[in-house]
Parts: structure tokens; C-alpha cells; sequence
């Protein structure tokens, strides 16, 4: 029989991927509930973070903050980014229909991948954990990574943060009722184009800080794009696309299923996910936060 | 004089299939691996563009169908010393009956949805076959799947290639042109209209869904036994987007689109892979040109001007006859 202290060092370890999750998540979940077009190229923006506060640390070399510092700055370039590609982009596209906007992000997706092979080569690259998230906290006897417990931090923050921007502000209303009736707020004479370029620029932000916040954890490699937007992908249509605690739960989920799947059999620990997913949309195709669309 | 108009306006196809039949006579062997390449993708692409094009819903899991298919036989034909026609056939038999449970859930929604869910269960199979290694061999995949005696030199499989894309294009343009296609254009159109005439809309797509995957199946089983082997590569979302680029390439509301699409992406592959790697970043680059500049494809421009023509020299005519 299993003993209550490895259950419960599985069950930290799944929050742990649940923070991950949420971080890179709610970008794309916050981008698809407002201008109602799917990321596939979040991921490679959380990934070109990742490489990027690699190449950024390395060049400062500064102990201590160094990783801090490479961390905010990727993710203000990656904000760049995303104000390229929604203003030269995917703007052009809104009128079309949603095949195009996606297949327009999914060659975002191909050519981000060259851009990563032709700057940084198919090494896997690491960086290690930044002070003072060094050690290790022994919980019931387990040790547990304390670099761990600031990624839950951080998921924290930004659930806190997403909410009050979400539910507390101007720009909070606004981005409701964006994504309830795109029409009747343009008719208010909120200009439109622009809440969509800031949303994708934030998205694109969380994208950034996330593929910074992952270089520490394990290595920086190509592929991880993918790894991750179809983990999220798997966590947005469990949870509800462009729904915030949609998004939170789904996390959750996916993560104590990986992380419970791994202690049961590893090799399938990602199909538990997806069989998880399917039996969610059995009982609610839209997910279990969000609602139907046409 | 029926006869004639006949021949004028088939013409086209009939120089076509004389062309792919002296081709081994005409080319060299390496031009004959990239036409079997482009064959084999192309009724790949075909299998994915009767849900795009003509059922209207993206997938982006296409490519577990045909890499099913490819295992199937590798698997077969190596493990079990399986017979060769046979293994093709438990490909297709495979590919369907995954497409049968996937489409089950598949079809029950509709845009971004379908897509995300159809990309889901691709990258479910893709990650069973790469991290189970005892059963499949992971990461390493299957090689030494050889065809029969009799179909091993490049022509002889060539002209079996060939055999099976006519007869499946044959098929499938049978199938959209028939009234099953027609209620499947009708679903794209306007789904509650059609389903107001009583036509169940999940059937039918779940029909098409399995039609679809049997193709894509097909496709990988004649495949791996002339490449000699199969990798979890053949499952990935990247191969995945193949047809998806080579219909909107060629245009996906023309049946031949997806083919034409195929065909070029397949020689600029070729072409390319002799001087550099990058060739993601070249397919990104088309796809945004295509997207911008080419909204319909190749062939959906084609036709778009073909029809503006036609309309002014009927307009012309007109005139003439009322002055």
C-alpha cells in the first residue's frame, strides 16, 4: 500500500507542473477568450523565452540576479514579438475565417523553430537554479526542490494578477465584454484593434516569462514548443477555452494526472491526459468553464 | 462530335496518366523516389481535404491515420512474417478503426474545437508508439520492412503507387461528387439547415472521419514497405500540417488541390534538402505568401479567373445578339 508521504510528494510535485501549466496557459487561454484566435505559436514564444534568458543570462553573468534579470527581459522581448505578429499578422486576419488565423500562427510556429535551430543549434542547454531556490526543502523526509515552490509562487501571482486585471478593472470589463460581443464594444467606442494588440502583447509577455522561468527546471531544447502548447492545449479544453478558473482547474487536473501517472505506469503518463480529456468532453464538449460556440 | 468535347476536355488527364505511366522509362531513379514520395503524400492529402475542403473542419491529427498505417504493416510484416497485400489491408483496417473511435469524439464539435481535439488524439497515438519501445521500438521505429520479391526494384513498386493513388483518387472523386459528398458540402455550408432535412450531421461526419482515416491508412501502409521503414516522425503534428499546407497550397474547394499542393512541396523539398536544413522556415514563409497574396490556392485562383473570363465573353455574347 502506498504510504501517505510518497502520495503527498506526488501530489506537491503535480502542483508544481500545475503552476507550470497555468503560467503558460492562461496566455494562451487570455488571448483565445479575446480576439477568439488560438495560439499555436504561444509555445514557441515560450520556448524562443526560454532560449533567449539562456543567452541573455550567460552574457551578464551576474550572480544572483543574473537569471532575474535575463528573465524580465526575455519576456519584454518576447512582448515585441508579439506586437509584430499581431500588428503585421495576425491583425490582417481578423475578417478572415479562423482556418487561416491559425494556420498564420502554426507558420509562426515553423519558422520561430528554424530561427531557434539556425541561432542557438539542437544542443540541450541548462541553466542552473537561481539563488536562493539552490536547495532542496525535505518535506516528510522527501527532499523537494524549493526552486519548486517558486514556480507555485509565481503561478500564484499571476492567478492573483490575471483575476484583478480580469475582474477588478476598467480594462477588466472591457476584455469581458470584448469576448462576449466584440461588435457592441467597438460600438462604444473602445478601439478595438488596439485592446487586441495589448492582449496578444500580454499573452505573448506570460508566454515569455514562462519559457524563462521552465530554463531551470530541466533542459532547454528544441521540441519543448510542442511539448508544452499541446499540454495546454489539453488543459484549455478540459478547463473551457478563454475562461480563467477554466484555465486554473485545468491545470490542476493535468497536472496531478501526470503526476500520478508517472508513479503508475511512466511511459503512458501523457496518455492519462488525454484520456482524462476525452471523458471530459463526453459529458461537456465545451469544456467545464466554457460555453458554446458556433 | 460528343466524343470530341469529350476528349477536349479530358484530354489533360489522359496525356496525364500516359506521362506517370513512361515516366520510369523517361526519368532517373531519383526523380522516380520523389514522384512515388509525391503520390504516396498526396492521397494523404487527398484523405485530409475531404474533411477540410469538403466537410469544412481542419485536423490536425491526420498523420497518426498514416502513421498507423505504416506500423501496422512494419509490424506485420516483420514480427509476424505477415503476407504483403494482407498487411496493406490490416493498415487500412487499423487506420479506420482508430478513426472510427477517434471520430466518435471528434464529431461532436465543430472549428477551432475539431482542430484542437483532432491534434489531441494525434499526439496521444504518436506518444503510445514513441514511449512504448518493447511493442514498437520508440524512438528507434521498425526498419527492414521489405516488399515482396516481385515489387522490389523501384519501378515495379512505382507502378503499384500509382496503381493505388488512380484508383483512390478515382474513389474519392467518386465519393464527393456523389449525394453523400453533396451532404457533406451541404453540413459546411449550413449545418442546421441541413440538419433540419433530416439528416443526422455526427453520422455522417463520423462516416467521412472514418473514410478519411482508411486514405491517410492507406497512404502509410504502401508507403513504409517502399521506404524499407517507419519512425514516430511518420505521427507528428508536423507531419500533421503537411496536407494541411498543401491544401491551402493548391487550393482546397478544387479536388485536385491538395494533389497539385503536394506535388510542388514535395520537388521544392527535394530540391532544397540539397543545400540547406531549414526547410520548416521556407514552408512558414508559403504558407503566410499563400494566406496574403493567394487566399483559395494555386488552383482556386485558377478557377476564380477561368470563371471571370467565361462570364465576360458570355456577357459579350449576350450583348451581340440583343445589338
Amino acid at each position: 500500500m502506498m504510504s501517505f508521504d510518497v502520495l503527498f510528494n506526488q501530489f506537491l510535485s503535480g502542483i508544481a507542473r500545475a503552476a507550470l501549466l497555468f503560467l503558460v496557459a492562461s496566455g494562451l487561454s487570455l488571448t483565445f477568450g479575446v480576439l477568439r484566435v488560438l495560439n499555436f505559436s504561444h509555445g514557441s514564444l515560450y520556448m524562443l523565452g526560454a532560449f533567449v534568458t539562456y543567452s541573455v543570462w550567460k552574457v551578464l553573468l551576474i550572480p544572483v540576479v543574473g537569471f532575474y534579470i535575463a528573465t524580465i527581459l526575455a519576456s519584454l522581448i518576447m512582448g515585441l514579438i508579439g506586437i509584430l505578429i499581431e500588428f503585421f499578422l495576425l491583425r490582417r486576419l481578423y475578417a478572415r475565417g479562423w482556418p487561416e488565423q491559425l494556420l498564420a500562427t502554426y507558420a509562426i510556429v515553423l519558422i520561430i523553430t528554424d530561427i531557434v535551430k539556425w541561432g542557438w543549434g539542437g544542443e540541450f542547454l541548462s541553466i542552473p537554479r537561481p539563488p536562493p531556490f539552490k536547495g532542496a526543502v525535505f518535506l516528510f523526509g522527501f527532499p523537494f526542490p524549493s526552486y519548486n515552490f517558486f514556480v507555485i509562487l509565481l503561478g500564484l501571482i499571476l492567478v492573483i494578477v490575471l483575476w484583478w486585471l480580469v475582474y477588478k478593472t476598467r480594462l477588466g470589463d472591457i476584455i469581458r465584454a470584448a469576448a462576449h460581443d466584440r461588435e457592441m464594444v467597438s460600438a462604444l467606442g473602445i478601439p478595438i484593434p488596439w485592446l487586441f494588440t495589448w492582449i496578444f502583447v500580454l499573452g505573448s509577455i506570460i508566454a515569455g516569462l514562462s519559457g524563462a522561468v521552465t530554463a531551470p527546471f530541466g533542459s532547454i531544447a528544441l521540441g519543448m514548443d510542442i511539448e508544452i502548447i499541446v499540454e495546454c492545449f489539453a488543459v484549455v479544453v478540459i478547463g473551457g477555452m478563454g475562461s480563467l478558473p477554466g484555465t486554473l482547474l485545468g491545470s490542476f487536473i493535468v497536472g496531478q494526472v501526470y503526476a500520478f501517472g508517472i508513479m503508475f505506469k511512466p511511459e503512458l503518463a501523457l496518455a492519462f491526459i488525454f484520456m482524462v480529456m476525452a471523458a471530459v468532453l463526453i459529458i461537456r464538449p465545451w469544456g467545464i468553464f466554457g460555453r458554446p460556440e458556433r | 462530335m460528343k466524343n470530341r468535347s469529350w476528349l477536349k476536355k479530358n484530354g489533360w488527364l489522359i496525356l496525364l496518366i500516359v506521362g506517370f505511366l513512361i515516366a520510369p522509362f523517361v526519368i532517373s531513379k531519383f526523380y522516380i523516389t520523389i514522384l512515388c514520395e509525391a503520390m504516396v503524400m498526396s492521397l494523404f492529402a487527398l484523405s485530409f481535404n475531404l474533411l477540410f475542403g469538403y466537410m469544412g473542419q481542419l485536423s490536425f491529427g491526420q498523420a497518426a491515420f498514416y502513421g498507423l498505417g505504416g506500423y501496422a504493416v512494419a509490424m506485420l510484416m516483420t514480427k509476424l512474417q505477415f503476407n504483403f497485400w494482407l498487411s496493406l489491408v490490416a493498415g487500412v483496417g487499423l487506420a479506420s478503426l482508430v478513426g472510427l473511435i477517434v471520430g466518435y469524439f471528434c464529431v461532436r464539435l465543430r472549428g477551432i474545437y475539431f482542430a484542437v481535439l483532432t491534434l489531441a488524439f494525434g499526439q496521444l497515438i504518436f506518444v503510445i508508439i514513441f514511449k512504448w519501445h518493447d511493442f514498437t521500438g520508440g524512438d528507434d521505429g521498425i526498419q527492414g520492412v521489405f516488399p515482396p520479391e516481385y515489387l522490389k526494384s523501384i519501378e515495379a513498386y512505382y507502378y503499384l503507387i500509382f496503381f493505388v493513388f488512380a484508383l483512390s483518387t478515382l474513389v474519392l472523386w467518386r465519393l464527393v461528387n456523389s449525394p453523400f459528398g453533396q451532404t457533406l458540402k451541404a453540413m459546411r455550408e449550413n449545418s442546421e439547415r441541413t440538419e433540419f432535412l433530416g439528416i443526422h450531421i455526427a453520422r455522417y461526419q463520423l462516416i467521412a472521419f472514418v473514410i478519411a482515416a482508411a486514405f491517410a491508412g492507406l497512404a502509410g501502409a504502401i508507403w513504409v514497405p517502399f521506404y524499407r521503414s517507419v519512425a514516430p516522425s511518420y505521427l507528428t503534428w508536423i507531419k500533421s500540417g503537411e496536407p494541411v499546407m498543401a491544401a491551402i497550397l493548391g487550393g482546397p474547394n478544387v479536388f485536385l488541390g491538395p494533389v497539385l499542393g503536394m506535388f510542388i512541396m514535395t520537388f521544392i523539398h527535394a530540391y532544397i534538402l540539397g543545400f540547406t536544413h531549414f526547410w520548416p522556415i521556407i514552408m512558414g514563409t508559403i504558407i503566410l505568401i499563400i494566406i496574403f497574396v493567394l487566399p483559395g490556392g494555386i488552383l482556386g485562383f485558377a478557377k476564380e479567373k477561368l470563371k471571370e473570363k467565361r462570364d465576360i465573353q458570355n456577357q459579350e455574347q449576350v450583348g451581340r445578339r440583343s445589338g
